[in-house]
């Protein structure tokens, strides 16, 4: 599938902003199912210095300082991009799941490198009872992607999703005590499930397109950007790692309708937008439009 | 010469050289039974290590009686250049400084120096690696969970666009010897390296106080090692740059090492700066001068890295630079250290130095350090679990943290560590050598740990030929420090080993007239000058009180009233419960009592170290010279201390005068006076209130004459005057006499001098302007209309003064605004988060 993502964030301030500075990741990743063949990104007012960067996971990050007294500042990103749905080496798939621990397996090529996403990061703890919900998906010599995937059906069954159930500084467990929460939040509480397991896990940043209601037209912004998350499978004997993506939210293995932007530890690594301002005004506004546009 | 000591044979006599008797305690059965500590002055058979023997003649003869007197001067030395250092969460205290420097000879010297320099070089090595290549990880050599866990592991540092090949400049290094004497080190410190400054102070002031044993000992001066690091620091610029500009960044005056900060700025001939006097523009640094960006090249960085960048590190900080991750990775500016070198003082680290050094250098590791396990690994768990479980001596310690753990029960250890195995390491616990050290009364042994730094000079790492050795311990307060002495292997060797190094130019160091700067300049010349006439007037009221006390009904205690009412102006009122002198001691030692001497003391040195890097130490002194007359009236009684005190006090402040008159005349000197001259009409104001009521002619002379005295008129008026004292001589000669230094129409034509001075000031300038207004007022105005009586009053005065203190208000707003904001603090962007579907 093609998709012409769009995805605009507009802040409104009620004083001047002198300095506005920024990161963003918008800009989505080139991958083996994934081809980019456009990209722009707008600043509004225009920037006075922008420059774009591979981060430490292969990321494509923009920095970008305004020096325009301004009470709006607008980020636009528009990309094309042809998506196919991942294809998964089933033999690697079927291991059982303490043999797709990096830990447990040093002598892979791979496994260091792995080992970042099997351990704690500054979103995504690992408190008992994590461990413990996530345990019962995890009988042992489990095929690895059957083990997954359970977890993602327990997470999708016994989780609502309910905005405003919980805020961005909302930890691990109080996701657990609410049993509800968006998409970040099952995404982070997967991770920390699978990575309680001593599994490798990355979060995933990116887009979903999604079919308007029938008989109803599409409405143009009203669509979201989107995370998951994806689990580190160890190559058999001589062929490369693989990463196995699910969306806990949506309960379902990542295919073509799924544009991924960006991977980290943690929502922290890779947030579409982040930024400093100087400024005396007290308040600010903010509004995210996305639009996937499915091109054909 | 002097061989050995004869002992324990001699009596112990008050006269005995200290050294002896120290060596005497030593030799004496210990009582504990077990093995004697390795002495770093004494051999066990209670003769002299070698490093000592050369010192003998003059270290020898020093009896208690030498090192009280030494260790007073210490402490006086340390107090006038107000040294200060305060440990994590307490206040500021005093320096801490012993009267026995710490002595190593060349041949010990030598293979620590040769270790100290492989280490660094090893360490820089392990950064490139880490954030690069990662062959340390991909040939496990180090268990990725010590490098991907640690918090100082910056990702952001980590991509391909920010390699950086000599990551590590300037390295510290604590070490403490273990059984067997060998060196063995304790910690890597690579962040932000303190204690320099520190070890220039200690050797600055033991060259003063002991000039004999100092001139006895061919040792290795510090002053080619500086030179060194300052041109180490110049060419970490791009070689593009033809003159580069470093600043020292620092946290600012409330870090535990704002000291040692500051001296090293100040020595290094670099400004020292705070994150909001920098900016950046176009993926560089610059700094904020005179409404002016200056370029920045290099960063020596005193702020921890998490705390540098607001927009790529931690978030809420206020002490970085916003977009400087940016500029670094793009290489317009160089941090020193790289803002990476944080994860190098991971202890747990240190169980696989000796293997990272065979894969990066291809050498075996010189130094080796305490023995140490990482609770990350299953054998590590297992050894500290069963030490702690065993009794043994182990320290605990978090990977992220530069505190142990000790005195926690181990059970607690236990848990903890259970919870988070690979947050933790254990370490053999080190039973460190031991060196006399001089606690006011007698010299003892105690244990000692040694720091020492290392500078990357062109293309080698050149440790500083010696140091800074603490006791061990804690206890409140600073613990004792001592010089390091490092003795040359013969007179004719060069310091340092660096014979070749140009010396560090005399002359200003270039200031960065950033607004923060600027402020503390104004604000040390306000509290100056509020100061001084709050003391004057202490001193002139001091004496109607006593008059007051002797003879309740003369006029003397009519005129008391009066000027007790500007104290309260000044100052605040005395409470219901406070008695004169209480009052008065309130007013010259309370720091808590909004408006007293001693707050306004406070504040001015606050203010002042906040620009410690660009004041003669002379202003230490002074301040010092204040606070021990503070310190005799608060444990003195006597009444008439508090005049003797507020005398002494007052000639602190003119001191300050002193320090400031001998200042460049550069923008903050400007401020400096613009400061006091402003505050001088505002307290003026204050104080001729006390003339708008009239009380009969006796007391309203005695008023006038306190008042005189107070703006220091008294002697120029009775000149001018001839004993003839009017409300409208006083006024003449306080408000209008441009010719009196004291008086309002002198300070207002200072202060208009001075803000044109300002490079930004354009003679129209708001704050020029609302002066310009007042200067006009004074001149149109005629005395013998404000001293028109109505009633009890003089109520043109009192309008006339009423209006001028609004007025001066309003012109330190403008000046503020004008001169002296920094604009607004940064903030992060709202946060985002997915959107419903």
């Amino acid at each position: 599938m093609r998709y012409r993502v769009w995805h605009r964030t507009t802040y409104s301030y009620d004083g001047d902003v002198t300095d506005s500075f920024g990161v963003a990741y918008l800009v989505p990743r080139e991958l083996p199912w994934q081809i980019r063949s456009s990209s722009e990104l707008v600043v509004e007012p225009e920037q006075a210095d922008r420059s774009q960067d591979t981060d430490y996971y292969g990321n494509l990050a923009t920095y970008f300082q305004v020096t325009t007294r301004h009470q709006r500042l607008q980020v636009t990103g528009t990309s094309e991009v042809e998506v196919h749905t991942p294809a998964y080496d089933l033999e690697a798939l079927a291991v059982p799941w303490e043999q797709a621990r990096p830990a447990v397996r040093p002598e892979l090529p791979d496994a260091w490198r792995a080992s970042d996403f099997a351990l704690p990061s500054p979103l995504v703890d690992q408190p008992d009872p994590v461990k413990t919900y996530a345990a019962q998906s995890f009988s042992p010599q489990r095929p690895l992607s059957e083990a997954v995937t359970d977890l993602m059906h327990r997470i999708h069954a016994d989780f609502d999703y309910e905005p405003g159930a919980t805020t961005v500084t909302s930890t691990i467990g109080e996701v657990l005590d609410k049993k509800a929460g968006v998409c970040q939040d099952f995404a982070h509480l997967a991770l920390a499930g699978l990575r309680a397991h001593g599994l490798a896990a990355r979060y995933v940043s990116g887009y979903l397109s999604t079919a308007p209601p029938p008989g109803r037209e599409r409405v143009v912004g009203a669509d979201a950007s989107h995370a998951w998350v994806a689990v580190w499978v160890p190559g058999p004997a001589g062929r490369r790692e693989q990463w196995l993506a699910i969306d806990p939210t949506n309960d379902t293995w990542v295919d073509d309708r799924y544009v991924t932007v960006a991977w980290g530890r943690d929502y922290g690594d890779v947030p579409p937008l982040k930024g400093v301002i100087f400024t005396e005004s007290e308040k600010s506004t903010l509004l995210v439009e996305v639009d996937v546009e499915p091109l054909g | 010469m002097t061989a050995g000591l004869s002992l324990p044979s001699l009596p112990a006599l008050p006269s005995l050289p200290a050294l002896q008797q120290y060596a005497a305690g030593l030799t004496q059965p210990m009582l504990s039974g077990g093995p004697a500590a390795y002495d770093e002055v004494m051999l066990p058979d209670g003769s002299l290590r070698p490093a000592w023997k050369g010192l003998a003649e003059v270290a020898v003869t020093l009896t208690d009686t030498d090192l009280r007197r030494v260790d007073r001067e210490i402490r006086r030395f340390l107090e006038n250049d107000g040294v200060s250092y305060a440990r994590p969460g307490e206040d500021q205290g005093p320096w801490r400084l012993d009267a026995i420097p710490f002595v190593v000879d060349a041949a010990e010297w030598a293979p620590l120096e040769v270790g100290l320099a492989q280490r660094a070089e090893l360490l820089n090595a392990i950064l490139v690696d880490l954030y690069g290549a990662q062959r340390l990880l991909s040939e496990r050599v180090l268990p990725p969970g010590v490098v991907y866990s640690h918090p100082g592991f910056l990702r952001v540092m980590a991509r391909p666009s920010a390699h950086d090949p000599r990551p590590l400049v300037l390295a510290a290094t604590d070490l403490g010897r273990d059984a067997t004497g060998a060196w063995r080190v304790l910690a890597d410190r690579t962040q932000a390296p303190s204690g320099m400054g520190y070890a220039m102070e200690n050797r600055r002031v033991m060259s003063r106080v002991l000039p004999e044993l100092y001139r006895e000992a061919s040792l290795h001066r510090m002053g080619p090692f500086f030179s060194a690091l300052r041109s180490a620091l110049m060419q970490c610029a791009d070689d593009e740059v033809a003159d580069p500009r470093v600043v020292v960044l620092s946290p600012g005056t409330h870090s535990e090492t704002a000291y040692d900060q500051a001296f090293l700025a100040s020595n290094l001939g670099f400004p020292l700066v705070q994150g909001s006097d920098l900016v950046v523009r176009r993926g560089a640094v610059w700094l904020r001068s005179m409404g002016q960006l200056e370029p920045v090249h290099v960063i020596l960085r005193r702020v921890d890295a998490s705390w540098s960048d607001p927009l790529e590190l931690r978030k809420n900080s206020q002490l970085g630079v916003v977009g400087l991750t940016e500029a670094v990775r793009r290489g317009s500016v160089r941090v020193v250290n790289g803002l990476g070198s944080g994860v190098l003082e991971n202890p747990a680290l240190l169980p696989y130095l000796e293997a990272a050094c065979s894969l990066l250098l291809r050498e075996p590791l010189r130094l080796k350090s305490v023995p140490t396990w990482w609770c990350g690994e299953e054998d590590g768990l297992t050894r500290v679990l069963d030490g702690l479980a065993s009794g043994e001596e182990l320290t605990i310690r978090e990977v992220d943290s530069s505190r142990s753990l000790t005195g926690q029960p181990v059970a607690e250890l236990r848990r903890r560590i259970i919870a988070e195995p690979a947050r933790h390491v254990g370490q053999q616990r080190l039973p460190l050598s031991q060196a006399p050290i001089y606690d006011g009364d007698r010299i003892r042994p105690q244990a000692v740990t040694l720091r020492t730094f290392t500078l990357r000079y062109g293309s080698a790492y050149r440790p500083l030929v010696g140091g800074l050795a603490s006791a061990a311990g804690g206890g409140t307060g600073g613990n004792p420090t001592k010089d390091v002495w490092v003795l040359k292997s013969e007179p004719t060797e060069s310091d340092q080993g660096l014979g070749e190094v140009m010396p560090i130019a005399a002359g200003q160091v270039p200031i960065a007239m950033v607004p923060r700067v600027l402020e503390h300049m104004f604000w040390i010349g306000r509290y100056s000058e509020r100061t001084e006439t709050l003391l004057r007037l202490v001193l002139a009221t001091h004496t109607h009180a006593e008059d007051f006390r002797d003879r309740p009904q003369s006029a003397g205690s009519g005129s008391l009233a009066v000027l007790l009412d500007a104290h309260a102006r000044l100052a605040g009122a005395p409470s219901s419960s406070e008695d004169h002198d209480a009052y008065f001691r309130s007013i010259l030692l309370q720091p808590g009592r909004a408006g007293s001497v001693a707050q306004s003391l406070n504040s001015m040195r606050e203010a002042a170290e906040g620009v410690r890097d660009q004041l003669s130490g002379d202003i230490w002194r002074s301040l010092s010279a204040i606070e021990r007359a503070a310190a005799d009236l608060d444990v003195s009684p006597h009444s008439h201390q508090v005049s003797e005190c507020a005398g002494r006090m007052l000639g602190g402040v003119l001191a300050v005068y002193g320090v400031t008159a001998n200042m460049m005349r550069d923008p903050g000197w400007h401020m400096i006076e613009a400061g006091r001259a402003l505050e001088r009409g505002l307290q003026l104001a204050l104080l001729l209130r006390s003339a708008t009521v009239r009380h009969g002619i006796d007391v309203d002379r005695l008023v006038l004459n306190a008042l005189l005295t107070t703006s220091e008129s008294w002697v120029t008026h009775r000149r001018r005057y001839r004993g003839y004292l009017r409300s409208a001589t006083v006024l003449e000669l306080l408000l209008k006499d441009e010719t009196n230094p004291r008086s309002l129409a002198f300070a207002l034509g200072e202060l208009q001098r001075h803000l044109a001075a300002m490079p930004t000031s354009t003679g129209s300038t708001r704050p020029e302007r609302l002066l310009d207004d007042v200067v006009e007022h004074l001149r149109d105005i005629d005395v013998t209309t404000l001293v028109a009586i109505g009633g009890a009053n003089r109520p043109n005065l009192e309008h006339y003064l009423d209006g001028l203190y609004e007025h001066l208000t309003r012109i330190g707003s403008a000046i503020d605004e004008f001169h002296l904001a920094g604009g607004p603090l940064p903030r992060s962007f709202g946060v985002l988060r997915g959107v419903p579907r």
